[in-house]
């Protein structure tokens, strides 16, 4: 009895041991597997697997859709972004030592999970926090990142990963050099060193031409004051519609604007400013008096006329402005 | 254009008094155009300081009178940052209070005792007419044309976009630094023609000044260079060049060190590098030069310009690395997000979470500047026509300065100037070729001497030649000949009148309806058409100085600091100089969390009011509400766990503050303020806000920690006491609960021993 009783006691730890080795393997299958392709393609059964609780490590799974037809811009950016993270944070970490299994779960693979989760969008990264060892964290719900502000860089998918893991190492982000990218530039600059070199006898009276200046800092000019800038910026749509089946050329409120109403006002702006040059400069120099009247009366036609438009145009923009010229009321 | 007129009428030097004087009256007239159509509000309203920033200022030149130069100089503001403070003495631009101060004891000389508030409020409008004469004497050094500068001061009077900045009240830097500018320029040009040490001299004094002045100095630190730069491009170096840059650049340097918010940066930050830069290669060009003169070898030449190019090449290597050792500093974060645009956004959200930096879309130009902004173009072409060193720094300036309002509302105001000098260039040459009386003869029969006679540069095909041997503009191909008809000048001229006539309505119309609300009061129709004032702001400042202690801290969102450091003299936690990040969101996170969480928060920081800005009830946009996201993000860069953007929209990604308001947007302190009892105003159900346009829910918000003080009459400030530690040491939800009547749960947890809380 005495016997089995000791025999009993003497297993005790080493049945617990086993029970370990189980926790422990798990973890080592999935980094193993991960080593050799981070981060981890999953499916429903090994997700559940993967995430099933108690686990002594933690998981980073990406629910996406890549395909298609399901029309997700964002998740398609992320991806290779996604993809670096996993790689180069694996690859750092070849012990296990920050105990983070990457995943990615699209929704072809995973139409089961997305249900359970009640996810309606796409992408969601979670973060399953261990429940047992040492990192165990009492909350066991995923952490979730927010997609909110556009695409993100895996710069500051991994900061946000850093934070949640703060007691353990962080293997850093290496993006891999751009051979193509340097490649390209590096021929692009010998490339257009070569062609200077060799076109500036004929480069140089383009160069030193004041016509090519002064029609460079007009259309520069024209640019600026007609808000590409603000396209630019803010990324407006090139036009709209108008929700009757037309195209809504001008954006209402004054502080909004389309791509194709800026370049409508900049052709305004240059029209009205070419005529405004011909008056004053071309004009005064036409020989033929007739000649001289007919374009007196077209340019000052033009100037009339454009100034109206525009008049019109900035009363859509700007409801309650009073003033306008006759053909356009 | 009466100057331009009487010409023809009055002729040698009779003549040339009557017209002197006659420009000298036009000139004093559009002064006194500019003054006066800055003073909408002060009729309307009464003498008053506007907005947020001129509080600050008024408040800062108070003490510079009453305390002294010295003093000023060294203050300590430990009534603003609370706690922290603020080194307010190095920390601003003084040049604006010691200009009203300078004022101030002049008029007191001469036993003219004015309040100081008056000087502050009238200090803009003043200066706008020097700006006038400023930019009439930076335009006739562009032009010949008599009339130009006329019409470039009369458009600089009276253009919205400088309006816009120094109405009576707008007691802002701007007010003074745009006449600074355009002065500077001026004698920048000035210095360019004579190559004179003075004029260059004079030029870095008033470069101090407007240093001293504003921030946007450093448009003229990097405008200047590239000058300069453009000049050596087009092989346009001269001895001239070289004597007025080297001396604006030293003396400038200098001048602008003395001012200690700027101190180092001239020769350490990267926004100043491009001055220093040139600056090195005047030398290297000088030098070449030099030896080219003394040597007239070919290969010698040559060899130099390759030397040059390395110098250059290294000294722009050199320049790098310092700049990534660390040793310049890095661009400034507002000076940064003009090139990379969209830096801000990501990496600073306090400055994109300014109005005054959005970018430009293009009725705002049109708003600004009418009719100008279609003559600007027109006017940068006429400076091809002749290109010497002024046209050149025209065009430079032009490019420069509409890339930069396209990127930033708030510069709009750098690029009024030039807009204005080249639009009374373009309105110049057609007045002037059209309000001529003489019209040339008819080619048939006078095609002999009609060449001679009316253009005087000799032959036609002469002319071409010439023309084209110049290199010269192509609409500038052919002689002047002039313009035949009296119906054709009659038509332009009567059609030219008609469109400034809108400009003046529409610049009228501007500052009259855009430019001229103090927003400290607003301004309201009763259904009679009879105006209403809407004093709230002042009401509620008035209140806290009367009725709470001297030395009570005040919470509230950044935008109103400046007003309360000045309007109700109380210290605060956060204002418009946003010098500490950290700081303000704290403040946003005591605002968008839950009560209990933001209670600690204002203990810590001895806050004993909060105020919010409230503008349900009337429908003014402008409240904290709508102001509320960014206060979130701020908070949300510091404490990303802690404050998160995405809980304050609803599962389908609206901004909600009714029954679909989230949970979080339901228990932040910012929510409850507005809304704490603002059902009672409405019978059941009816409560609705009037700026979201909303039904607000049957049950209004529940507030545990902190107290209503005082809520102006319609209801737009809204001020909160924080209520002190319970007596009996419960917590306050629970103490609230029991002062409401509601049964006190059973405690089954027995407490444990007290232990002090380490945070």
């Amino acid at each position: 009895m005495h016997f089995f009783k000791a025999l009993l006691l003497a297993l005790l730890p080493a049945a617990s041991l086993g029970a370990k080795k189980v926790a422990t393997d798990k973890f080592q299958d999935f980094h193993l597997k991960a080593l050799s392709s981070a981060p981890l393609k999953l499916a429903d059964k090994s997700y559940d697997k993967l995430t099933a609780s108690p686990r002594d490590y933690s998981v980073a799974v990406l629910l996406t859709a890549l395909e298609n037809r399901f029309g997700c811009q964002l998740c398609r950016e992320f991806q290779p972004e996604w993809d670096l993270l996993a790689k180069s944070w694996t690859k750092g970490d070849k012990k296990g030592d920050s105990r983070l299994v990457y995943g990615t779960l699209d929704f072809m693979d995973g139409k089961g999970t997305f249900q359970s989760l009640g996810l309606q969008t796409a992408p969601v990264l979670l973060l399953f926090q261990p429940t047992t060892g040492p990192h165990a964290v009492a909350d066991s719900g995923p952490l979730r990142y927010d997609f909110t502000n556009g695409p993100q860089s895996a710069e500051q998918v991994h900061a946000w990963i850093a934070r949640h893991l703060h007691d353990r190492p962080h293997p850093v982000l290496r993006r891999p050099i751009n051979w193509v990218r340097g490649f390209a530039i590096t021929t692009t600059i010998l490339g257009t060193i070569t062609f200077i070199t060799v076109a500036w006898p004929y480069l140089l009276p383009v160069i030193q031409n004041r016509n090519v200046w002064a029609a460079i800092s007009l259309i520069a000019i024209l640019l600026f004051t007609s808000g590409h800038m603000f396209n630019h910026i803010r990324k407006v749509p090139y036009v709209a519609g108008d929700g009757r089946g037309g195209i809504s050329y001008f954006a209402g409120g004054f502080s909004n604007q389309y791509g194709l109403e800026t370049q409508i006002v900049a052709a305004m702006y240059g029209l009205l400013s070419f005529a405004t040059i011909s008056l004053a400069l071309k004009v005064p120099r036409i020989a033929d008096p007739r000649t001289q009247q007919v374009a007196v009366l077209i340019w000052g036609g033009v100037i009339f006329v454009m100034y109206s438009f525009l008049l019109s145009v900035f009363r859509i923009k700007n409801g309650g402005y009073p003033f306008f010229l006759p053909p356009f009321m | 254009m009466t100057a331009a007129t009487s010409d023809s009428l009055l002729k040698k030097s009779t003549g040339r008094n009557t017209r002197g004087l006659l420009r000298l009256v036009i000139l004093c007239t559009i002064a006194a155009a500019a003054v006066a159509s800055r003073l909408f509000s002060v009729i309307r309203f009464e003498s008053i300081i506007h907005e947020f920033d001129p509080w600050f200022n008024f408040r800062a030149t108070k003490y510079l009178v009453a305390n002294g130069f010295y003093d000023f100089w060294d203050w300590f503001d430990d009534r603003t940052w609370h706690p922290l403070g603020r080194v307010t003495g190095g920390t601003l631009y003084p040049g604006l209070m010691v200009t009203s101060g300078i004022i101030w004891h002049a008029l007191r000389a001469l036993t003219l005792p004015v309040d100081i508030r008056n000087i502050c409020v009238l200090l803009a409008p003043g200066f706008s007419g020097l700006t006038a004469f400023a930019t009439y004497l930076f335009t006739n050094e562009m032009t010949t044309s008599p009339s130009a500068g006329l019409l470039a001061a009369v458009f600089m009077g009276i253009a919205p976009g400088y309006i816009s900045r120094s109405v009576a009240g707008s007691y802002d830097n701007e007010a003074i630094a745009i006449f600074l500018l355009v002065f500077t320029f001026y004698l920048w040009i000035k210095a360019l023609k004579v190559g004179s040490v003075f004029w260059g001299a004079l030029c870095a004094l008033f470069y101090g000044y407007m240093v001293s002045a504003w921030g946007g100095y450093v448009f003229i630190t990097n405008l200047i260079p590239l000058h300069v730069f453009v000049l050596v491009c087009m092989g346009r170096f001269s001895p001239r060049l070289y004597v007025s840059y080297t001396t604006w650049y030293a003396i400038g340097t200098l001048a602008s060190m003395q001012i200690p918010f700027v101190g180092f940066l001239p020769i350490r930050s990267s926004e100043h590098m491009s001055a220093l830069g040139v600056f090195g290669l005047l030398q290297l060009v000088g030098f070449v030069e030099f030896v080219r003169a003394a040597i007239p070898s070919k290969q010698f030449g040559t060899l130099l310009r390759g030397f040059v190019l390395l110098v250059f090449a290294i000294s722009l290597f050199g320049l790098v690395t310092l700049t990534f050792a660390g040793v310049i500093a890095p661009w400034t974060g507002r000076f940064y997000s003009l090139w990379d645009t969209g830096y801000a956004k990501i990496h600073i959200p306090i400055i994109a979470s300014v109005s005054e930096h959005q970018p430009t879309a293009w009725p705002a130009f049109f708003f600004d500047l009418n009719m100008l902004i279609w003559l600007f173009p027109a006017g940068v072409y006429l400076c091809f026509l002749k290109l010497n060193d002024e046209q050149v720094f025209v065009v430079v300036y032009s490019i420069l300065a509409s890339y930069f309002s396209g990127v930033m509302v708030r510069l709009m105001l750098t690029l009024t100037p030039v807009v204005c000098v080249s639009a009374a260039l373009a309105m110049s040459y057609i007045l002037d070729s059209y309000l001529t009386v003489k019209s040339p003869e008819t080619p048939e029969s006078v095609s002999s001497t009609a060449d001679s006679s009316v253009s005087g540069n000799g032959s036609t095909a002469s002319a071409k030649k010439a023309a084209k041997q110049e290199g010269g503009l192509r609409a500038n191909r052919q002689p002047l000949v002039g313009i035949y008809t009296l119906f054709s000048k009659i038509s332009v001229v009567s059609a030219m009148t008609a469109y400034l006539l809108i400009f003046v309505a529409h610049c009228t119309w501007v500052t009259s309806n855009a430019y001229s609300s103090p927003s400290v009061v607003l301004a309201s129709r009763l259904p009679d058409g009879s105006q209403h004032i809407i004093d709230d702001y002042r009401e509620a400042y008035q209140w806290l100085r009367q009725n709470t202690a001297e030395d009570a801290k005040i919470m509230s969102w950044w935008d109103y600091g400046y007003q309360i450091g000045g309007m109700a003299d109380r210290p605060t936690l956060v204002d418009n100089n946003t010098w500490n990040n950290t700081h303000i969101a704290t403040v946003g996170k005591a605002m968008s969390s839950k009560e209990e969480v933001s209670y600690p928060i204002m203990r810590q920081h001895e806050v004993d009011y909060v105020l919010v800005v409230f503008g349900g009830l009337l429908g003014y946009s402008g409240d904290d509400i709508n102001k509320f996201l960014w206060m979130v993000r701020i908070a949300e860069g510091i404490w990303p766990d802690e404050v998160k953007e995405r809980n304050f929209f609803t599962d389908r990604g609206e901004y909600a503050v009714d029954d679909r308001a989230t949970q979080t947007m339901k228990d932040s302190l910012m929510y409850k303020m507005s809304y704490y009892n603002y059902n009672s105003l409405f019978p059941p159900g009816q409560a609705t806000d009037r700026v979201r346009g909303v039904k607000m829910p049957e049950v209004g918000p529940v507030l545990n920690t902190v107290e209503e003080a005082f809520t102006s009459e319609n209801w737009i400030i809204r001020i909160y006491k924080v209520k002190d530690l319970d007596n009996v040491g419960r917590d306050h939800a629970s103490a609230a609960s029991f002062e409401r009547g509601n049964k006190k749960k059973k405690v089954t947890k027995r407490r444990g021993p007290k232990v002090l809380r380490v945070e």
